[in-house]
């Protein structure tokens, strides 16, 4: 019995002290949450490292983990990240590359805005996971074709714009949603360096190309009344849900309420606005990061590795319908409308960029947007050329 | 006061509106816009010219007038008119700004103020027919000459009162109805159809379809155990007991029920805190984030409950110190204590998190603990000081003289007198970190380890969903302790605040 | 009893022997703290010993000290008194404000944390003494501007980390400082910050047109019109129902303390739902009494006036039980006598009633004023500081008042988390917040002392 109880003792000691343990922040919930836990006890049970989930809101992980990482504070995998943090926190020195664990079958098995997106500085900093942009989600019982052109999208949005419905809504002043209309019209955020890495120093947010776009999204509201003041995400996701909008614009995330709520949507991507090109959104990818200080980096790539192969995207996408990375997940996915819809609109788009001066472009972005959409007479020439001195200013260091 | 002054004063009056008036003018400005809004336009002369103008009248009545009736005179119809001026070209500029257009699917009703102001005067009407037919028919039954007047007063304060109870509430109505809906979106744009125009206009909820959704969704997967269920039963019986006991006291008097009434409580606080401590992680088996509602709840009350002991432990021997104590540098002491509080303490949140890093207190409700401590000393000693002065020494100086040191003069003679006030910086600072989510956020990672307030911030913060079915529903369970807390203890605010500043 | 030594000898001289206690403890604390963990580690405590427990080893050196001061010096024992308070303020209060002014001259932000930058990373091909050579040329794949002289580099092989400073480099070559000692895998370059002197500050002043002026104008009005706002309506309601003869006194009391005592966090996010222009519920009560929809929290000015409604709405229930309690405090008799004497009530109200209750009510208005000044949760929560306005900083719009710019700068993505800045702002707001405190402390005597010399 003694004898028992002493290699209870040292097998339960060598475990600890030999596999280890390992933390995992996700901002998951409900069954993506599941998804994780469930492979995470699998992945103890065969290899003997205890796993360890904890629930972080989204909105906080960056900023904690910078804090915490380089205390010992924070976990050895976040699950996941979007890829625009990643410059910043790799510049705060928190991320471990993970090219060195990544094999050339592995990169070539996914999307290539996927690589690119999560390579920095020339190095891949975390295992793609999901992507995501926004598209047009319609109703199919108000409308029955998503419509190809301007006009005919207008005269839709129109024909449901009464005080009771509305045609076409969402968030007006939000930067991320407002990025196709920009693209449409020629802006992009930050030129390209002849070796393809990002140069924040040419911005292509002001200019024709920009007043165009601000007017254009100006005129959504005053111009064509589609949009009223008051309407931000929470107003036009919930006139969704609640069977008066006819069309919206939003990403993956929102499906699964709008699934839960019983209605029949479709999902397209928005026509080109009058006098600009083809619309397309921005891409965001989400991956798995790898705490440069964690003491247990093998343990932690390991699990990384086996929650983004192909066979863990299928089933990801079946607990919370996000849109994979991996090529043979998206072959095996095939017949899924929602993913071939969505798809369609990442093959559109550009990826956000992930350089750290990203974060400069978001705040006056933003408030540029809520500036030009604030009162029918708002200058917009003046107003995205302030915008862009901010951001250039900011940029250079004030 | 002489005719010439009154003229003096008029005419540099107008003189001065007129100069004021030409200054505006001729920058091209509307009345309302020079006001301090005005300063967003970069105006910082017009602030100037202000001052400049407002010197130069005061130079000039000095030498013409004197008596300080004019002074009086002449200030306050200058400031009542510029106060006039600025909220009337407010008024307009705020007018200004108002699109003339009804809101989406708003039920418009074009002059409708006037049935509401004509509703109030039917109010007020009746209430007079009422008080004025009381009062008559009463004098006639007494034979005493009573006026209309006081119980007339008497309704309009009921119907002002109601009115101010009905507005204050009204967002505290729309939270309970949200969290009956099972929607989760606090905007409704289904049709409703009511009798009440009120419903209809989506002014009042509709209480069509409740759902206990969003409570369920709240304890969703919560294993409590049956000696907890005891526990608790137990509790809720000791609760009842004293509050009985406190009513039979109030009716017949008598100190027996009164230690008894004390013994319940103490029983009821020591149940509670048996309960709070033990209930752990482990007994949150649910899905989703929300279904840890309870355990945030738990844990603010451990978090907030021992912080409040740890504030009166920390302010009691200071404050006390600062009222009797009679040492060389107390009172620069005293001052230090009070600026250093002036410092906006949550900025310092890097470095606070530093110390607690290196103290291995992260993440840890002891490290919050801790965090929380330094904001009360300050207050708490203050407001401590000013009780100790109130009490007056002559106990303490009797027990002097009967060879008390001053440590035992303290503990046995101003402790126990000093109960309401340590409830009051106990409830201070348990009120203060309740929902507090700043720092909670910085130190605590992890649902388990959540606070409520750091919980019903992340309902609406979540990155695209905004959960306000959930949100409303914690709301009101979260909100519970601290409305029983403020009602049981109402007497303790109102006395505290006070006896803090009053100082006979 | 004792003495004290009179003075400011005796303050200095009691500071310096508390102080020299402190100290002193606090290093011998430390010291058998590192010796514990050593032992810690010895007998197989990977991890060491927690950190908090030097605060333990700190007080059992403190306490038998203190009781030996105690005796040589008797008069000390007066000050003990107040040292757990000091002990917590130093730790817990001063300690960071410290490290806050500190920061405030450096340029600490999320990206210059004195980490190494991921990005950087070069393999180390080879070592031999001080010299380590990289795979690739470190002016590229370090990042280095223009040359690496003089840069902070961190070596990393397995377990181990250390950082050295690059005293010369030729081509893909670089010389260290000192030898590694051990075989590095991977160099990267750190980010440091620097001591930048005053440039925070001449940045705040230099942009004070686009925010340090508009902001601090706004947060002096916010905080007075609510003081105001507040303490007339508290004061008017808490005359009305101190009348003992309205009957339901006591329910209105505690139905009207609602506002109060609800947390902020949900009533103001409620405040958010009901202003809004096109379906809160605000505006379609006014749309029934014909008003058209008024844009709460879209137009600047506007959202100017919702804040300080919602803060009305949240602040008088306080100022209702401060004038309930400070006229509990007149005895029923004064007003009798006068009434004996034939005053009417209203002469009563003016000639006893206010005169007293000034003399309760500065002391909370001064509290009032400077917990509003900076009363974070109600703007952050209720517009976030917004909507956008015209030629600001994006981090100080409309609404924002210095704590919720400073905290923006510091913490939410539109500053960067430029934690120095913000410490900068924070400094401003210390000094701002002292002056005005000191000008109201000067006019209304709320610290003089009565009966003290």
């Amino acid at each position: 019995m003694k004898k028992f109880w002493v290699t209870a003792v040292a097998a339960l000691l060598g475990m600890a002290f030999a596999a280890g343990q390992i933390t995992i922040w996700t901002h998951f919930g409900g069954p993506e949450l599941e998804f994780l836990k469930s492979q995470a006890q699998r992945y103890e049970k065969a290899t003997g490292v205890g796993v360890q989930v904890v629930e972080v809101p989204f909105n906080d992980i960056k900023q904690k983990f910078i804090l915490g990482a380089p205390q010992g504070e924070a976990a050895d995998l976040v699950v996941t990240v979007p890829h625009d943090w990643l410059g910043e926190m790799a510049a705060a020195g928190v991320l471990e590359p993970v090219g060195k664990y990544a094999t050339k079958d592995y990169l070539s098995g996914l999307m290539p805005v996927a690589v690119s997106a999560f390579s920095y500085g020339g190095k891949l900093f975390g295992l793609p996971m999901n992507a995501e942009s926004v598209a047009l989600i319609y109703n199919k019982d108000l409308v029955k074709t998503p419509p190809a052109t301007w006009d005919e999208f207008l005269a839709l949005a129109k024909k449901y714009t009464t005080g009771d419905t509305f045609g076409f809504l969402y968030d007006l002043g939000n930067p991320y949603f407002n990025y196709g209309w920009f693209k449409a019209y020629g802006a992009y955020v930050f030129g390209k360096n002849p070796d393809g890495s990002l140069n924040p120093a040419d911005l292509g947010l002001g200019g024709e190309p920009g007043y165009k776009a601000g007017q254009f999204i100006k005129d959504l509201r005053y111009k064509y009344k589609l949009i009223p003041e008051g309407v931000d995400y929470g107003v036009a996701d919930g006139a969704f849900k609640d069977g008066v909008l006819a069309m919206i614009l939003n990403g993956p995330w929102a499906l699964g309420d709008y699934k839960k709520a019983g209605l029949n949507f479709g999902i397209a991507p928005l026509p080109a606005p009058p006098g600009g090109g083809a619309w397309g959104p921005f891409v965001g990818v989400q991956g798995v990061v790898v705490n440069a200080y964690s003491k247990n980096k093998i343990a932690a790539v390991n699990f990384a590795k086996i929650l983004v192969n192909p066979a863990n995207q299928v089933a990801f996408n079946k607990a919370g319908g996000r849109i994979p990375v991996s090529l043979g997940a998206l072959e095996q996915l095939k017949a899924d409308p929602v993913v071939k819809g969505f798809s369609t609109t990442i093959a559109m788009g550009d990826p956000m960029p992930n350089i750290p001066a990203m974060g400069k472009v978001w705040g006056p972005w933003g408030n540029a947007l809520s500036l030009i959409t604030q009162k029918p007479d708002s200058d917009v020439k003046k107003i995205i050329d302030d915008m862009v001195a901010e951001i250039a200013g900011a940029i250079k260091g004030k | 006061m002489s005719r010439r002054a009154w003229g003096a004063a008029f005419g540099l009056l107008l003189a001065y509106l007129a100069a004021q008036w030409v200054f505006f003018a001729a920058r091209g400005l509307r009345p309302g816009s020079f006001l301090v809004f005005g300063l967003e336009r970069g105006d910082w002369g017009l602030v100037l010219g202000f001052l400049l103008s407002a010197g130069l009248l005061g130079v000039l009545l000095r030498g013409r007038l004197d008596g300080t009736d004019a002074w009086r005179l002449v200030f306050w119809t200058a400031a009542v008119l510029e106060m006039g001026a600025y909220t009337w070209g407010l008024g307009a500029e705020l007018a200004g700004r108002v699109e003339p257009r009804p809101a989406f699917g708003a039920v418009f009703v074009p002059g409708g103020w006037r049935y509401v102001l004509a509703g109030y005067a039917a109010a007020v009407l009746a209430l007079f027919v009422y008080s004025w037919a009381v009062i008559k028919v009463g004098n006639r039954l007494s034979g005493r000459r009573r006026p209309v007047g006081p119980l007339f007063g008497q309704a309009l304060t009921h119907l002002f009162l109601w009115t101010l109870v009905v507005l204050v509430y009204y967002p505290v109505l729309q939270v309970v109805s949200a969290s009956f809906d099972p929607r989760n979106n606090l905007f409704s744009f289904r049709r409703v159809h009511s009798a009440w125009l009120l419903v209809r206009a989506k002014v009042l909820p509709s209480f069509a379809n409740v759902s206990w959704d969003n409570y369920a969704k709240l304890v969703n997967g919560v294993v409590i155990y049956p000696w907890q269920w005891a526990l608790l039963a137990l509790a809720l019986a000791l609760l009842l007991a004293a509050l009985g006991l406190a009513a039979a006291a109030r009716r017949r008097g008598g100190e027996a029920l009164g230690v008894w009434r004390g013994r319940a409580l103490f029983g009821f606080a020591a149940a509670l805190f048996v309960l709070v401590v033990f209930l752990g992680p482990a007994q949150f088996t649910g899905i989703g984030t929300e279904s840890k509602f309870l355990l945030w709840v738990r844990n603010t009350l451990l978090v907030s409950g021992s912080s409040g002991l740890l504030a009166i432990a920390l302010t009691a021997t200071a404050g006390y110190a600062f009222a009797r104590f009679d040492f060389p540098g107390r009172y620069p002491t005293l001052l230090t204590f009070i600026f250093v509080q002036m410092f906006p303490g949550f900025l310092a949140l890097v470095a606070i998190y530093y110390l607690l890093s290196w103290l291995d207190l992260l993440n840890t409700f002891t490290g919050l603990l801790l965090a929380y401590s330094g904001g009360i000393i300050s207050f708490g000693s203050w407001v401590y000081k000013g009780y100790v002065e109130s009490l007056g020494r002559s106990l303490e100086e009797a027990a002097y003289i009967d060879g008390a040191t001053r440590w035992q003069a303290f503990t046995r003679i101003v402790l126990p007198l000093s109960a309401p006030m340590f409830v009051f910086i106990f409830l201070l600072q348990f009120v203060g970190t309740y929902s507090e989510f700043i720092m909670a956020n910085l130190v605590l990672t992890g649902v388990d380890k959540w606070t409520v307030g750091l919980g019903l911030y992340s309902f609406t913060t979540g990155q695209f969903s905004t959960k306000w079915g959930l949100f409303a529903a914690a709301s009101v369970l979260g909100s519970l302790p601290i409305l029983l807390i403020f009602y049981g203890f109402q007497q303790y605010f109102v006395s505290g605040y006070t006896a803090g500043a009053l100082k006979e | 009893m004792y003495r004290h030594p009179a003075g400011l000898r005796g303050f200095l001289t009691a500071i310096a022997l508390l102080g020299g206690a402190l100290v002193s403890s606090f290093l011998l604390g430390a010291a058998a703290f590192v010796a514990l963990e050593r032992v810690a580690v010895a007998v197989g405590r990977s991890g060491g010993l927690p950190g908090w427990w030097i605060l333990i080893t700190t007080t059992l050196f403190l306490l038998p000290l203190l009781f030996f001061l105690a005796r040589t010096f008797p008069f000390l024992s007066d000050w003990y008194y107040l040292l757990p308070a000091i002990v917590f303020l130093l730790v817990f209060t001063v300690y960071p404000i410290i490290l806050t002014v500190y920061l405030a001259f450096t340029d600490y932000s999320g990206a210059r944390n004195g980490l190494p930058d991921r990005a950087t990373e070069t393999a180390v091909t080879a070592i031999s003494g001080r010299r380590i050579t990289l795979a690739a040329d470190p002016r590229q794949s370090l990042g280095c501007n223009k040359t690496c002289l003089g840069e902070k580099v961190e070596l990393v092989a397995d377990g181990k980390r250390a950082r050295f400073t690059v005293t010369a480099q030729q081509g893909r070559t670089l010389e260290l400082d000192r030898a590694p000692g051990f075989e590095p895998r991977y160099a990267y370059r750190v980010n440091v910050f620097h001591y930048i002197g005053l440039r925070n500050f001449a940045y705040i002043f230099k942009n004070a047109a686009r925010a340090l002026w508009p902001v601090f104008v706004w947060n002096v009005v916010f905080a007075s019109f609510t003081v105001a706002a507040t303490a007339l309506l508290g004061l008017f309601l808490g005359v009305l129902l101190n009348n003992k003869d309205l009957k339901l006194r006591n329910l209105y009391r505690t139905l009207l303390i609602i506002s109060w005592a609800l947390p902020g966090v949900i009533t103001i996010q409620m405040w958010v739902a009901l202003l809004n222009k096109q379906f809160g519920a605000i505006n379609r009560l006014l749309g029934l009494l014909g008003v058209y929809p008024i844009p709460w929290l879209l137009d600047p000015l506007w959202a100017k006036v919702s804040v300080l409604l919602v803060n009305l709405w949240l602040g008088f229930p306080y100022m209702m039980t401060a004038t309930l309690g400070a006229l509990s405090t007149i005895p029923d008799e004064l007003y009798e006598a006068a009434k004996v004497d034939g005053a009417t009530s209203l002469d009563a109200f003016q000639f006893i009633t206010l005169p007293l209750l000034r003399a309760a009510f500065v002391p909370i208005l001064l509290a009032s004023f400077a917990f509003n000044f900076n009363n974070f949760n109600v703007i952050y929560l209720l517009t976030g500081g917004g909507p956008a306005t015209e030629g600001r900083l994006s981090t100080a719009q409309a609404t924002d008042i210095l704590i919720s710019w400073a905290y923006k700068t510091a913490f939410r993505a539109e500053g960067q988390s430029a934690y120095g800045l913000g410490a900068a702002i924070s400094l401003v707001i210390f000094v701002l917040t002292v002056g005005i405190s000191l000008v109201n402390f000067r006019v209304s005597g709320a610290l003089r002392e009565e009966g003290r010399r």
